[in-house]
């Protein structure tokens, strides 16, 4: 039975100052899967993020989180709609005066009217969840980075949402925090029936943990499948891409004229057509 | 060439104006609410940062600017014989005009860009976009207490600004250089009068006091969300700040005191 | 307790603010708590009132008891006309006071100095005073000098 694609996006169209980041892009996120969203730099992907969670107005086209569209609804609709959704910022975004324990409540404060026990006990039950329990008394700027990431998907769970949306959650991390995180999100998703869309530069993490795959580029998207499926695609950009090749269908070279009529020096001229005939006699 | 200059200057206006106008929406969105009872407490904490941690800064110039007026006073004074009249001279010129200006421009520089660069980080670090998606309004919960804070901390601390100032003159006048406490303090009760005087410079206060919470909330809010735009937004708050208080003081001083 | 101390310090602020302006308004600008807001009004007519402005002292025996509220025209007299709010406890100005406006000091403000007469009737809110000594001007002095040089 066919369900209602948590987030639809059809033929958005946004752009930034002058520059068109996104024109007619169409995407469809099913729920209760894992998504991975990548492209290379600039492609549009943490303003993706922003778009579906409402916090940027798109100039065309129409975006359906819940089923309910995003364009032109009012503030408090938003409100209860972003009541569903968790997002983890790519520096964690913890609140610098609360501490871990102020933190993760925060949402819960906000929300909910609970007592000060039952607040205790849910809060201390999503810390063990990412297992820093053990830091609810200490100060985000006294966490390192990826523990600081780790509250932070404590908090963005607090309310237990239906939908998570990580903004780059493996970036600059250590081998053994992405493995925690990894498993986070798997377990976040399997267990809590969360539906987990994440960003990122990194393709074997996500090949590891996601279940489809969305690759942007040319303002739209250019892949959406399986990891297998995108690996074994013959599409030169998405070859590029998922094997990381630095030349190819994205040029290493920005355009530029022939290097020899930049040049101003006879040495460095000469030592220019020394090398290019080397390479075209190794050629032949 | 002269319509390219025509031009940029047209769109240098209308950048200023936009920009003016955005202030004020933000402005008006952030105090038109009235604070829950956490909102309260928002407040105490930023009256401690704003005005609690600028104390030492205001009383130590003060006191300093208060001894430099006696000293000079005296010593212009002495000349025409009316050094007994030093008390009216300290008293009237921190009053009408040192308090209230020294006082912002210090104000500004250490609490203003405390303030930017306090709000321009929370934006660089994605704090105030979590507070949204958390459904709450950053302009509420971070802007509000401290534009409150900031226009009541100024003028209490021009008060301060004012006596301390007035008793660092004291200090070198009569102390030290020997002038009658009675005629110190006798002549600037005659000369200073509380409406007047006293009134006008707190009202001069106030009016700083929004325009320099007001400059410092709105580079923070606006800024590029980069260490360099932190930097540029931080420095414009104390220029801008200095600038508008050094204008409008002027146009204060016009109406309060030039006109009698 | 780190609260506790923010807390009581925000306090602490708040009263000094208080404290200072109440001493302000005490030490530095002489207002009267609870003061005598009484006040009656007494008019005089001058030849020359020059340099006589509004908020001038009015004193009794060098004593400040009001201050002058206006300085105008009488159009019936083309004379200057001095309006003055005189302190409502001040109640023993004889009906012929004379006031002179007086010069503090050598380059000092002009001021008004009230010298009582002998009548028993007293001044009411609304009297004018009639014996009147006009300000000093410095030129019609020097004119008067060279004069009596000149006479010599």
């Amino acid at each position: 039975m066919p369900q209602t694609p948590l987030v639809e996006i059809s033929d958005l169209h946004f752009a930034r100052d002058t520059r068109a980041i996104f024109s007619g892009l169409n995407m469809q996120i099913q729920q209760g899967c894992v998504t991975a969203i990548m492209g290379p730099s600039g492609c549009g992907k943490t303003t993706l993020l922003r778009l579906i969670g409402g916090q940027l107005i798109p100039q065309q086209g129409q975006i359906k989180v819940f089923d309910q569209a995003l364009v032109n609804i009012s503030r408090d609709k938003l409100t209860q709609l972003r009541g569903r959704m968790g997002v983890l910022f790519q520096s964690g975004a913890l609140f610098t005066d609360l501490n871990v324990f102020e933190n993760v409540a925060f949402p819960l404060r906000e929300h909910t009217s609970m007592t000060a026990d039952e607040l205790n006990d849910k809060v201390l039950l999503m810390l063990e969840a990412v297992g820093l329990r053990g830091t609810k008394e200490l100060m985000p700027a006294e966490l390192s980075g990826g523990m600081a990431r780790r509250v932070a998907l404590a908090r963005a769970i607090a309310m237990e949402p239906e939908l998570v949306l990580y903004d780059e959650p493996f970036t600059g991390q250590d081998p053994i925090a992405m493995a925690v995180l990894q498993r986070l999100i798997r377990s976040l998703n399997d267990n809590l029936k969360i539906t987990s869309v994440l960003v990122s530069h990194d393709v074997a993490e996500a090949c590891e943990i996601a279940d489809d795959l969305i690759l942007l580029g040319r303002g739209g998207v250019v892949a959406q499948g399986s990891p297998d499926k995108l690996l074994n695609s013959s599409d030169p950009l998405v070859y590029q891409f998922m094997h990381g090749q630095a030349d190819g269908a994205i040029p290493f070279h920005y355009p530029a004229p022939e290097l020899i009529t930049e040049l101003r020096t006879t040495k460095a001229i000469s030592s220019l057509q020394t090398s290019t005939q080397t390479h075209s006699s190794e050629s032949h | 060439m002269l319509v390219n200059c025509l031009q940029s200057l047209g769109q240098w206006l209308l950048r200023g104006l936009g920009g003016l106008g955005g202030a004020l929406i933000m402005l008006l969105q952030s105090v038109t609410v009235v604070p829950g009872p956490r909102g309260w407490q928002r407040l105490v904490q930023q009256l401690y940062v704003v005005g609690v941690q600028s104390l030492i800064i205001i009383i130590v110039s003060a006191a300093f600017i208060g001894m430099v007026l006696g000293l000079q006073g005296y010593t212009l004074l002495v000349d025409y014989g009316s050094e007994q009249a030093v008390g009216q001279m300290v008293a009237l010129t921190l009053v009408r005009e040192l308090a209230p200006v020294v006082a912002a421009l210090l104000f500004a520089g250490r609490a203003g860009s405390a303030l930017t660069a306090e709000l321009g980080l929370m934006k660089a670090t994605e704090q105030l976009a979590s507070l949204e998606m958390f459904g709450v309004d950053p302009l509420h919960r971070i802007v509000a207490p401290r534009f409150i804070a900031g226009v009541i901390a100024l003028p209490i601390l021009v008060v301060i600004f004012n006596l301390v100032g007035i008793f660092g003159g004291h200090l070198v006048a009569v102390d030290w250089l020997g002038v009658h406490s009675g005629a110190y303090w006798g002549n600037m009760q005659a000369a200073v009068s509380f409406a007047d005087d006293i009134v006008n410079g707190l009202i001069k206060a106030l009016v700083f006091a929004v325009l320099v919470t007001w400059t410092a909330l709105y580079q923070g809010y606006m800024c590029e969300p980069t260490s360099q735009g932190i930097s540029t937004a931080t420095t414009r708050t104390v220029v801008y700040s200095s600038l508008l208080i050094l204008g409008f003081d002027f146009i204060l001083t016009a109406l309060m005191f030039g006109g009698l | 307790m780190a609260k506790k101390w923010l807390e009581v310090s925000v306090g602490g602020l708040l009263v000094a603010g208080v404290v200072a302006l109440l001493a302000l308004a005490i030490q530095v600008s002489g207002s009267h708590l609870g003061g005598s807001n009484s006040q009656y009004q007494v008019s005089a007519l001058f030849d020359n009132a020059a340099g006589l402005s509004p908020k001038a002292r009015v004193t009794l025996s060098g004593v400040t008891i009001g201050e002058v509220t206006s300085v105008g025209i009488d159009e019936q007299t083309l004379m200057a006309r001095v309006d003055m709010a005189i302190d409502g406890q001040v109640n023993y100005l004889s009906l012929d006071t004379s006031a002179s406006i007086l010069t503090a000091g050598l380059l000092g403000e002009k001021y008004i100095g009230l010298s009582v007469g002998a009548e028993e009737d007293m001044l009411v809110d609304g009297d004018i005073i009639e014996d009147t000594q006009s300000a000093l001007v410095l030129e019609e002095l020097i004119g008067q000098v060279l004069l009596n040089l000149g006479g010599n």
